[in-house]
């Protein structure tokens, strides 16, 4: 029968939290050479290690600064008999550890400690977080035998002998596990409280809360990396979020699509949401972004999810395999991947709620320049009546009509519509609304102020592709002739001279912003009695109800010819047009925005007072926005 | 740590380590019995274990405060191997005078 291993499942480890001040840093560097020394290590050996821990711990009472020099570093060692690694953990600012240091020269002051630590050691590593760093020290050994048994003496039976000592080394490591666990536990828990305690007290997640919560875990696991990989906002690859070192920030990792094999292993732990444990030594996969943690790197990958929601992945592991994570570091990796994978959906959605309040903002601002756009009066005429409505598919649109009384004779009406909706073409309307009222101050003929508007606008759109459709109309009310030119709009329906019926007057011309220098023709018409004169956009012609059949051109003219008749003025025609076209609509969506300017020959009716409703009534879509009567 | 006076030698020996806790009082320490102007300045680390780079610093500061003194001998007395490889690690043997006896 063979003598029972005494070689522990994990190393013998001992982790001693210290005040921040050099008599316990001390302290610490002769509590760790004693636990070597009980390990078996030989007293030649025990001074290079000792000196390790103390410059370590030195260095990490020096440098801390502000808060952080209240913070407790930390000092561990893990012993094995074929390696000893020793660890400092320092709340400083930290510093770039260079490849090798070179010997500092006899005459310099300081210098020294970091050069004798490279020294004395096979393998010194500092991965860095924010105000918490940890510095590796490794040393490979030459294993050391076992202390042979000593002889037995007297009468005691040597069977039972070896019994009771396989029975003790065995309760021994049960006994170190259990404590383990339990501290392993503790110490999750106490990070995950930290992590929420930030939390609370800034308000909000902040950004790099993922680095400090992972430096937490290296510590927890003795894992020396990590690489935590987040989904892509088009949810197609995996991007490098933070890592442990910069030699594994590698390239994105693309998702599979369907019936492809997955780039790796991270990609393939996305995919099937399922925790995989890797050892690259097993693996001549030279594609592998997992080889970055080394040839003999070995570890956990785990999704980040929460339910079926994928947010990312995060690898954990050691560099040298002979160590591999244990069944109870695997479960404390899975606990941090848990609580992070709910914290970052959690920070998600902050932000997403955080762009809509953004964009709700904009949208009321956006409605306020609408409000501005229209005309808040309309000018009043004798023996004329005007009246015009509005809506938009959206909070905010394109279109929009504008009347300028020039004297006590003409009138200047204006309808357009610029390409698109929201925001950009209601900011488009506003620019062009103001060019028209500057222009009209100095001509008055149709054509002229197209060719200017188009003159002052074409940079403008066509830089961003965009066009406006407009008509403008001089209507003097005393000869009864109308001006009218068109830049691609739709025709204007009037009840001409010498008929009763409603007629359309197509005029043509390019649209604003297509060409730079464009002439508008203008057309000439005389206006019937009663007069009767409409300017719309295509967003009524378009009107379309739920069997997806538009209200059309014709049906227009022939509801305005129905209409039309003495003594109607032209509030009650726009109230019935308006009536008209929700009615047709139904329950169908808008989908464009509408503009109407209506004028009526009929003494105006007393002003219907609507003033309020133009100014800061928020619209539902839908409904007419109507300007009082000047 | 004891600091004596000898006819024209300062002997500073009984210190079980030298290091970040104990630097600055061995420096000023020495400092003051320099004032003596002493012709040879003996560390005796035979009963020194233990020494850290700020231990090494202690002793630089000594080299740098007698160096204006080219007459000064620094003797370093008994060192264990430990510290001795220390020395030689970053070449400060060189600025002291080394002796077993």
């Amino acid at each position: 029968m063979g003598a029972p291993s005494l070689e522990p499942a994990r190393p013998a480890t001992l982790r001693l939290s210290f005040a921040p001040d050099l008599t316990s840093a001390r302290e610490v560097s002769v509590a760790i050479r004693k636990f070597l020394a009980e390990q078996g290590v030989a007293e030649k050996e025990l001074f290079s290690y000792e000196l390790c821990i103390a410059e370590a711990s030195n260095n990490a009472v020096e440098y801390a600064e502000g808060p952080c020099r209240n913070l407790r570093p930390i000092a561990e060692a893990l012993f094995t008999p074929s390696q000893i690694e020793l660890r400092v953990t320092d709340h400083t600012a930290g510093f770039a550890l260079p490849e090798k240091i070179p010997p500092p020269p006899p005459m310099t002051d300081r210098g020294r400690g970091l050069f004798l630590i490279q020294s004395v050691m096979d393998e010194v590593r500092y991965l860095r977080g924010t105000n918490e760093n940890i510095l590796v020290m490794r040393k490979k050994r030459r294993a050391v035998r076992t202390p042979a048994v000593p002889s037995v003496v007297g009468t005691v039976d040597p069977l039972s002998y070896e019994k009771c000592k396989r029975e003790l080394a065995e309760s021994v490591i049960q006994m170190a596990k259990m404590a383990d666990e339990l501290l392993l536990r503790s110490e999750t828990l106490s990070s995950v409280f930290r992590c929420c305690a930030e939390l609370g007290s800034l308000g909000k997640i902040s950004e790099g809360f993922e680095g400090r919560l992972l430096v937490d875990l290296l510590h927890l696991t003795s894992a020396d990396w990590y690489v935590l990989r987040m989904l892509s906002p088009d949810r197609r690859k995996l991007l490098v979020a933070a890592a442990s070192e910069p030699d594994l920030l590698s390239v994105p990792i693309e998702l599979p699509t369907v019936g492809k094999p997955p780039a790796g292993i991270e990609a393939a732990v996305a995919t099937s949401r399922t925790a995989v444990r890797f050892d690259n030594r097993e693996s001549t996969d030279q594609s592998e972004p997992l080889r970055a943690v080394g040839p003999e790197g070995a570890g956990l990958v785990c999704p980040l999810c929460f339910g079926d929601t994928l947010v990312g992945t995060i690898a954990v592991g050691r560099r040298n395999g002979d160590f591999p994570l244990g069944r109870l570091q695997d479960e404390v990796i899975r606990t941090f991947a848990e609580f992070l994978s709910i914290q970052t959906l959690n920070l998600s959605r902050q932000k997403e709620e955080v762009h809509n309040r953004v964009v709700a903002r904009e949208l009321e601002i956006a409605q306020d320049i609408q409000h501005l756009l229209l005309p808040r009066t309309l000018p009043q005429l004798p023996g004329f009546s005007l009246a015009g409505g509005w809506q938009s598919a959206r909070e905010v649109g394109g279109d929009f009509y504008d009347a300028i009384a020039l004297d006590g004779q003409r009138l200047l009406l204006m309808i357009a519509d610029v390409m698109g909706k929201g925001v950009p073409a209601a900011l488009f309307a506003t620019t062009m609304r103001g060019l028209l009222r500057g222009l009209a101050s100095r001509s008055s003929d149709p054509s002229q102020l197209l060719s200017g508007l188009n003159r002052l606008l074409y940079k403008e759109l066509s830089s961003v592709a965009m066009f406006i459709t407009a008509q403008v109309v001089l209507v003097d009310l005393k000869t009864r002739n109308l001006t009218a030119a068109s830049a691609g709009h739709c025709p204007l329906l009037y009840v001409p001279r010498g008929r009763r019926s409603v007629t359309s007057l197509p005029i043509r011309g390019l649209p604003l912003g297509v060409l730079p220098d464009t002439q508008y023709p203008h057309v000439t018409a005389r206006l019937g009695s009663p007069a009767a004169l409409l300017l719309y956009t295509d967003g009524l012609t378009d009107t379309r109800n739920l069997s997806g059949r538009a209200y059309g051109q014709s049906r227009l003219t022939s509801w305005l010819r129905s209409q039309v008749a003495p003594g109607r003025n032209a509030t009650e025609l726009r109230d019935r047009l308006a009536t008209e076209l929700n009615r047709f609509r139904g329950d169908a969506l808008m989908d464009d925005d509408q503009a109407f300017l209506l004028m009526t020959e009929e003494s105006a009716s007393p002003a219907r007072k609507t003033p309020a409703a133009t100014r800061r009534i928020r619209l539902k879509r839908g409904s007419f926005l109507f300007p009082s009567i000047a | 740590m004891k600091i004596e006076n000898q006819a024209d030698c300062l002997c500073v020996s009984e210190f079980q380590e030298l290091t970040a806790v104990n630097a600055a009082s061995f420096r000023d320490g020495v400092q003051f019995a320099l004032a003596g102007s002493p012709s040879v300045i003996e560390i005796n680390l035979s009963q020194t274990r233990f020494m850290d780079s700020s231990g090494l610093g202690a002793l630089f500061a000594l080299y740098r405060a007698t160096a204006q003194r080219k007459d000064v001998v620094l003797r370093l007395l008994n060192p264990t191997p430990e510290i001795q490889q220390l020395l030689e690690l970053t070449q400060m043997q060189q600025l002291f005078e080394i002796v077993r006896r």
